[in-house]
């Protein structure tokens, strides 16, 4: 019975295809990490005294911080002061006035990435703020949003030019003391995205932002704040890709999500770092941290993600769900190969009246790789008619890989509901039996079986980003079966 | 068509067939009966390339090529069609998804173009009703949730998109009421004709009133111990396999 | 950084005993190994609910006095041993007399086997995971060693009673070993209780050696009062198609933990481990249980309910570990609790580490209330709703007390549940 094993893990041989570096002309900081560092970022950005007194406030509580090691993964040591924390292509203008200002071979490297972002070859309908490196590079379809009233920019204009939000809500969700890399983070963020969508706005277009770490010996912080205000919808996607590389990178980034009364925010990731090679050797670092609020009544955030990249990562998009009726869901499929090791999940935390919430993860590992599910389910005194329902599903494929699952779970309300399941499974003998002998191509099945486990959370990604995801996993498990 | 010549086969080492020989023309329908453990649904397996058996001597001749060279599915685009006693299931992938990608794996094969999500679907849907399947069941995932009834209806739905060359079913009977018999019974009846061959494997002989056989072979502690026409099933229906001097488990708890 | 407290070094004081030599050697190492041991946090993960819970103060570290038998007459069907504050009382105590079947005092082994034993003692728990076993070792001052030669079969169950008599502040380390030969059989009744008044530490370890084909059943019932903080280990490892059936039964007090850790170390062994713990007023029951499943073609089956009201803490975490070569392994585990009151808490924390393919495990857990629709139809039923809830909250835990394979204890346990239930829904 062995043999389907062996087929499988065959299949599983990938190559990456992002692994390309552009040549291109960069500003990089020497490696190094101190309160001179941040301030010559600060200045770099033009950046209003509070941002500086903020970063340096969080730079000061970082310092008192340990890393945290109660993951279920192993990484070796990181040495904060030999990263780059800034690296930037040069330009000939301060700011590229439009499209037609950046440069050539980075409207180059993104449309070799499937991102073209010249509007009259506009990604279907969908707006994308690029990020390559440090700072953003272009960010699309700005006027059209603009006047539905879309703020839809990078994080360092938004400083510039929306301050006061900026400063009301920053570290409003996830403060600098949150966690390890939450803090260096917001010392040393240097780009993202920012999005205000005003009262009653539904978002005429999927908002995305692309990012790309191209620079060797950099680390990538990027921020990224939501603002949906009451009334708003907004759709948003992230996509990630990185040059492959010996040495690992860091990407430790913070998005913030914040929904106002009846506000509904959809984040959509497919993450696709480069996850190093078939030996472990590379990769980036992918140790973020996702939250969203649901501040107001009747509000919604949905998180759904795809991950397939990346060496280890570190990541739990969570939803505090304050608001009556607030609604917060976790769609995620989590794939790991040869040595990637992943501690991915949610948090869940109810606070409100009737608060509900919907945990779906699909884990699937293979290779020698470890795949970890670790969950939150939080009920406060408060969260009266409080419902979460929980799936958790692991897939194994071949017996050198290891599957986890640590889901917590504590209700301190007596009217609140948790209903938490979890199986484990492999792509059985029986299984690629009869797909072969309808004449299918064991490859072909188990991607089929694959797709099939993850359908549930595919459902939840748009329409242009599901195709994408089926398209990674057929990718991500090639040559699984020979 | 077929010729099995003096085939053994082992499963974890212990021997199940120990030199079968058989030879299936075009247009003809064989029936393999047998008592419980007599190696019927391991010939099927082994036909149909179940890497966990595994072959230890003799041959399979497919229109004179050698069968055993070749893996599952290229046996399965040459023809041969396996229906299971126990279709599983595959949770998350739709029938409709499975169905076109099989019939397509099979088109690609014979030098034909593939169907269109369009053009296919309205043939599945045609063929769902000649198994009385409601066409929902194409959009379920595969065997997912289906009763032992619908599971067979189901493989006989995929016997008749994918045409074989040869269709084995293994023991297609066995779990199912006498309305759903005669369903899957037309359903194979349907699949007749001068260039296909049939091979049931079943322990009783109920099936073979709806499905009348050509030629009957009884196995027996992995050996074909007698074979002939239709009449030798009436006659095993009516003497039990004791008559030919074989112990079946089933009679003897029910004696 | 704050250092964390360390085991106050009055705990590492043994009283001098009667034990054999070797018994005595393995105590004092234990002692020397323990010193400056950090007590549990909240930041130490398998404590993270009930560190808070944990009072380790000077005046617990003293041993209880022994010698006294203030246990009641027993009248159970089946044999019994009464251990006095850690001591074993001969004169309340029924022994079988049965072929194969030794029951022995730890202080009555002769040097030979006293060394036997202390080979052998903590070789079932994982150390780490429960730090406060290796202070019954450090302090047991008796013990009982059950040994079943090969095929030997006990015919009724054998009571244990442990008797904390809390007359003055302090503590006692109730010890059992159990070397259960190839293809014997018994089953062992725990039952914890207390008598007196000033506050007291029970740290009980409980350990079992299942060769080939042995069959045990054991019910632990945690019964003890209100002063009595309540620290219990129990371990087992079982060999080729030996089974564990393992019912753990417990009322909430000031600090109620269990740690349970079965290890499945050769194919065909199997376990069922069946728990109950409810918690009124502040009370609090922490249970922890690991099945290591570390061979191939192994079962494991898990049920553990709670009911949790008022003020009260309730805490699971079930840790299901499939080794790497323990392919074909089933395991299921299921935890369902009642929350009573807004004013309790119920966390729970089913974990799955997986590191073989071919396996079949699941695992669910619910948090909630008494279903609505089932209340509703006994309230229709003209059913007063008091009743409706103590019914329908019976109903939820004597599922598995009805497992339990002795009548008296299901009878007993039965009634204290009810009780408590009723207690529960009182003025609600």
């Amino acid at each position: 019975m062995a043999n389907t094993d062996k087929q499988v893990n065959e299949l599983i041989k990938r190559e990456y295809e992002h692994g390309f570096v552009t040549e291109i002309e960069a500003e990089t900081f020497e490696p190094g990490l101190n309160e001179d560092i941040i301030g010559r970022l600060s200045a770099i950005k033009k950046e209003p005294q509070f941002m500086l007194d903020w970063r340096l406030k969080a730079y000061r509580r970082w310092l008192e911080m340990d890393e945290p090691n109660w993951a279920h993964v192993g990484y070796p040591k990181i040495d904060y002061n030999a990263i780059s924390y800034y690296s930037a292509p040069k330009r000939k203008e301060d700011m590229p006035q439009s499209l037609d200002d950046v440069d050539p071979e980075l409207l180059k490297t993104y449309e070799k990435l499937g991102i073209p972002l010249h509007e009259r070859e506009k990604l279907a309908g969908v707006a994308v703020d690029a990020v390559f490196d440090s700072v953003s590079v272009a960010t699309t379809f700005k006027e059209p949003l603009a006047k539905a009233g879309v703020i839809f920019c990078s994080i360092s204009e938004a400083i510039q030019d929306y301050p006061e939000l900026v400063q009301k809500y920053l570290g409003s969700v996830v403060p600098a003391g949150d966690n390890f890399f939450a803090g260096l983070n917001s010392a040393v963020f240097s780009d993202g995205t920012f999005v205000y969508v005003p009262k009653g706005v539904r978002c005429p277009m999927e908002l995305s932002t692309y990012f790309r770490i191209n620079a060797a010996n950099t680390g990538q912080f990027e921020r990224t704040l939501i603002i949906a205000d009451e009334g708003s919808y907004v759709s948003y996607l992230e996509g990630c890709t990185a040059p492959m590389r010996d040495e690992n990178q860091l990407h430790a980034a913070v998005v913030e999500l914040v929904a106002l009364d009846d506000a509904q925010i959809k984040y959509s990731t497919v993450q696709n770092w480069y996850p190093g090679d078939e030996n472990g050797k590379g990769g980036i670092f992918n140790f973020v941290t996702k939250r969203g609020a649901c501040i107001g009544k009747n509000s919604k955030i949905s998180w759904t993600q795809v991950e397939t990249g990346s060496a280890v990562t570190w990541k739990y998009p969570s939803c505090v769900l304050r608001g009556e009726n607030s609604v917060g869901e976790f769609y995620s499929v989590a794939l790991t190969n040869n040595y990637q090791q992943a501690d991915t999940g949610t948090k869940m935390i109810h606070l409100g009246k009737n608060t509900s919430s919907t945990i779906i993860s699909k884990g699937i590992s293979a290779g020698r790789s470890s795949n970890a599910y670790r969950g939150l389910v939080k009920f406060g005194p408060g969260a009266e008619g409080a419902r979460n329902f929980t799936q958790c599903d692991s897939l194994l494929i071949g017996d050198q890989c290891a599957a986890h699952t640590f889901p917590y779970i504590e209700s301190k309300n007596k009217g609140a509901i948790v209903e938490h399941e979890a199986t484990t499974s492999k792509v059985s003998d029986e299984q690629m039996f009869l797909c072969r002998q309808r004449g299918i191509d064991p490859e072909q099945a188990v991607s089929m079986i694959v797709n099939g486990f993850c359908k549930e959370v595919f459902k939840e990604l748009p329409m242009e980003f599901a195709v994408e995801a089926g398209k990674l996993l057929e990718v991500s498990l090639e040559g699984s079966v020979g | 068509m077929l010729s099995i010549r003096n085939l053994h086969a082992a499963v974890d080492g212990k021997e199940i067939l120990k030199g079968i020989d058989l030879e299936i023309k075009p247009g003809e329908v064989h029936a393999i009966m047998g008592p419980n453990g007599s190696g019927k649904s391991t010939l099927s397996a082994v036909l149909a390339g179940n890497e966990a058996y595994e072959v230890t001597e003799g041959d399979i001749l497919l229109d004179g090529e050698n069968l055993l060279e070749k893996e599952t599915e290229e046996r399965a685009r040459d023809g041969i069609f396996l229906a299971f006693q126990y279709p599983v299931e595959i949770p998350g992938v739709s029938n409709l998804q499975f169905l076109r990608t099989a019939v397509n794996a099979m088109r690609v094969h014979r030098g034909l173009d593939e169907l269109s999500a369009v053009d296919f679907m309205k043939l599945a849907k045609e063929t769902t009703k000649q198994v009385d399947l409601d066409p929902a069941f194409l959009k379920r995932g595969v065997n997912e949730g289906f009763s032992g009834g619908e599971k067979k209806r189901n493989e006989i739905l995929q016997a008749l998109l994918l045409e074989p060359r040869l269709a084995i079913l293994d023991e297609t009977d066995s779990g199912l009421d006498i309305d759903a018999l005669k369903v899957v019974a037309d359903g194979v009846n349907a699949l007749r004709s001068p260039e296909r061959a049939i091979l049931m494997v079943t322990h009783y002989q109920r099936l073979l009133n709806h499905i009348v056989p050509d030629f009957v072979h009884v196995l027996a502690g992995g050996r074909i111990v007698k074979s002939g026409g239709r009449e030798l099933a009436l006659e095993l229906e009516e003497r039990g396999y004791g008559w030919l001097g074989i112990k079946d488990s089933d009679e003897v708890e029910a004696g | 950084m704050k250092t964390a407290p360390t085991l106050s070094s009055a705990f590492l004081e043994a009283a001098a005993g009667k034990l054999p030599a070797p018994l005595q050697a393995l105590r004092a190492q234990r002692g020397k190994a323990l010193a400056d041991m950090p007590l549990p946090t909240r930041k130490t993960e398998n404590w993270k609910y009930s560190s808070r819970y944990l009072k380790l103060t000077d005046e617990l570290a003293a041993s209880l006095p022994s010698g006294r038998n203030s246990g009641p007459g027993l009248a159970v069907d089946g044999y019994h041993v009464v251990i006095h504050n850690g001591v074993l009382v001969p004169e309340a105590s029924d022994f079988p007399d049965v072929d194969g079947i030794e029951i022995r005092s730890f202080v009555d082994l002769d040097d030979d086997t006293a060394q036997h034993l202390a080979d052998r003692l903590d070789n079932t728990l994982d150390n780490n995971a429960v730090q406060m076993a290796r202070l019954n070792t450090a302090r047991f001052e008796d013990g009982l060693y059950i040994r079943l030669r090969q095929d030997a079969v006990l015919d009724r169950p054998l009571f244990v009673i442990f008797e904390a008599d809390a007359e003055a502040a302090g503590s006692v380390y109730p010890r059992i070993y159990v070397d259960a030969g190839a293809n014997s059989q018994m089953t062992l009744v725990e039952e914890y209780i207390s008598t007196g008044d000033q506050t007291a530490l029970v740290d009980a370890v409980t350990e079992f050696s299942l060769a080939d084909g042995a069959n045990v059943t054991n019910v632990r019932l945690s019964l003890e009062g209100e002063n009595i903080h309540h620290i219990g280990a129990t371990g087992a490892r079982l060999l080729g198609h030996a089974r564990l059936d393992s019912h753990c039964v417990g009322f909430g007090g000031p600090l109620r933990r269990h740690d349970l850790q079965v290890r499945l170390e050769a194919p065909g062994a199997n376990c069922r481990l069946n728990g109950v713990a409810v918690t009124q007023d502040k009370q609090h029951f922490d249970n922890h249980t690991t099945i290591e499943h570390v061979a191939p073609h192994c079962d494991s089956e898990e049920t553990y309910r709670n009911i949790a009201a008022d003020e009260s803490h309730a805490i699971f975490n079930g840790r299901i570990h499939i080794h790497k070569d323990a392919q074909k392994s089933n395991a299921n585990m299921s935890n369902k609790n009642l929350l009573l009151s807004t004013g309790a808490e119920i966390d729970t924390k089913p974990e799955l580490e997986i590191y073989a393919d071919d396996v079949k495990c699941a695992h669910g857990a619910t948090v909630g209330q008494l279903d609505e629709t089932a209340l509703f139809y006994l309230v229709s039923r003209g059913i007063d709703r008091r009743e409706a809830n103590t019914l329908l909250s019976m109903a939820f835990i004597n599922e598995l007390i009805e497992q339990i394979p002795v009548e008296a204890v299901r009878e007993t346990v039965q009634a204290r549940l009810n009780r408590f239930i009723e207690q529960a829904f009182e003025g609600a």
